[in-house]
């Protein structure tokens, strides 16, 4: 291993945990309030179960400010709001909330794409079943989804992972942060290198298993 | 029995059925035939409220649908078993999850279901593709699992929107057989909507001609049969050179 990765291993080592953290509570954000805001998005769309034109409309520009948003500027605009729901606004802690809220966003629109690839006619065949929507959206969209949900995800991780590397404006750490303190700021170039290395490695580990995972589920 | 009582669908300002009165009596196999745009589609969909009318009652077997909450919809549609033209399996689950869907929606008891839903893909003679996906099967095995996901909950009715038309004149005639046995062994009543008189012809008790939205006659049938196919390759030759009845 080479001198200087040994020199900075314990440093290393917690600026990948930081990363993992960032983008593990991203993650789940993404999930259990993404993967529900895509659906909402999906059904009160025109022509579909739940059609509501004010629904959509709100959820639509929420999702698109969000999006729209320089990452860096949205991190800061958050600061108030990051204050509000973790009690601070500098840390590893506090940089999870600006990550969640665009993980959100950016899932949410990749779940509403992923349910619109879902033949018409299978929501059609379960609505005649006498589904309920509740049904419908587990039994019949996720399934019918679900590799798209996936390599959506993998996509969205990929991103989050690179949001994370400017964290460090907040005191967030991890992987980008340290690269930039150790390898740019203190002219340790090679120290940047290996960091931007491990995270080639990382993306690509995340985008192997994300297109394995999807093939395996996919049937169709 | 189904009712339909001064049935009128718009979609805009376009009338695609317009004051239509229609009765179909139980254990009938009955035609709707007419050409596109003449509105059969829209009326057999208008039949399990897949498309609410904008006047009219829809009665099925004493129930009045168009009166129906969207619970007791949902309930009332647990009987009545559609198939589509394109057959509308999920993709992503087993010929045997397909069918078993049907069961579970209607809280059919779990310990049942393995038996019924075997028992099912057993008259439609694809038992033995039950753990094959939608991907590796034919059209016309597609369109079989599509009936055995309909029958699934023994419905009374069977509601058919062009189920041969995505197929060829062999696969055709298998599923219309299929569909005359679910008729004649189960005495469901089926209502079929097709463009080609044919098949009207070869399976209809009773058939109703629409045009432009509208009952133009409803004649009573006799079924013709289905006519034997020959899967031979010489009777595609007969039929493309000769002319044939594709018999070799």
């Amino acid at each position: 291993m080479p001198n200087v990765l040994i020199q900075y291993e314990a440093e290393i080592w917690r600026a990948v945990s930081e990363t993992f953290f960032m983008v593990g509570v991203s993650i789940i954000a993404a999930v259990l309030i993404g993967l529900p805001i895509g659906t909402y998005l999906f059904l009160c769309g025109k022509g579909k179960l739940l059609e509501n034109r004010i629904v959509y409309n709100i959820l639509n520009l929420a999702v698109n400010t969000i999006r729209s948003f320089p990452f860096l500027l949205l991190v800061v605009f958050l600061i108030p709001f990051t204050r509000l729901i973790v009690g601070t606004a500098i840390g590893t802690v506090a940089a999870t909330i600006p990550l969640s809220i665009i993980a959100i966003a950016h899932y949410a629109r990749l779940v509403e794409q992923s349910l619109l690839d879902v033949p018409k006619g299978v929501i059609e065949a379960a609505v005649s079943m006498g589904a309920s929507v509740k049904r419908i959206i587990f039994s019949f969209l996720y399934v019918e989804a679900r590799s798209g949900l996936v390599l959506g995800l993998t996509t969205s991780i990929v991103s989050f992972i690179s949001y994370s590397t400017i964290m460090g404006v907040v005191g967030g750490g991890g992987i980008g942060d340290f690269a930039i303190r150790y390898g740019y700021q203190q002219f340790k170039t090679d120290l940047m290198l290996y960091m931007i290395l491990i995270m080639i490695i990382l993306v690509q580990l995340i985008q192997l298993l994300g297109t394995t995972v999807a093939r395996w589920l996919d049937k169709r | 029995m189904i009712q339909l009582q001064q049935i009128t669908k718009k979609f805009g300002t376009f009338e695609a059925v317009q004051n239509v009165t229609l009765t179909i009596e139980n254990g009938e196999i009955h035609g709707l035939i007419g050409a596109s745009g003449a509105g059969k589609s829209t009326l057999l969909r208008l039949m399990n409220l897949l498309e609410v009318p904008d006047f009219g009652a829809v009665i099925i077997n004493g129930q009045q649908l168009t009166e129906l909450n969207s619970a007791q919809l949902r309930e009332a549609r647990k009987s009545i078993g559609m198939i589509f033209q394109h057959f509308h399996l999920v993709a992503n689950k087993t010929v045997f999850a397909n069918v078993e869907i049907a069961l579970s929606l209607a809280n059919y008891p779990k310990q049942l279901r393995q038996a019924r839903v075997l028992e099912c893909l057993k008259f439609v003679g694809l038992e033995q593709f039950a753990q094959q996906y939608p991907a590796q099967l034919s059209g016309g095995q597609k369109q079989r699992v599509a009936i055995a996901r309909a029958l699934a909950n023994e419905p009374a009715v069977l509601l058919c929107d062009e189920p041969t038309s995505a197929l060829d004149t062999n696969t055709s005639a298998e599923i219309l057989r299929v569909l005359q046995k679910v008729n004649e062994t189960l005495g469901v009543t089926i209502v079929l909507v097709s463009h080609e008189l044919e098949v009207v012809k070869s399976i209809c008790h009773r058939a109703t001609v629409l045009d432009a939205g509208q009952i133009y006659e409803t004649v009573d049938l006799v079924p013709t049969g289905i006519k034997e196919t020959d899967h031979h390759p010489q009777s595609f030759v007969n039929q493309l050179v000769k002319g044939g009845d594709g018999h070799a």
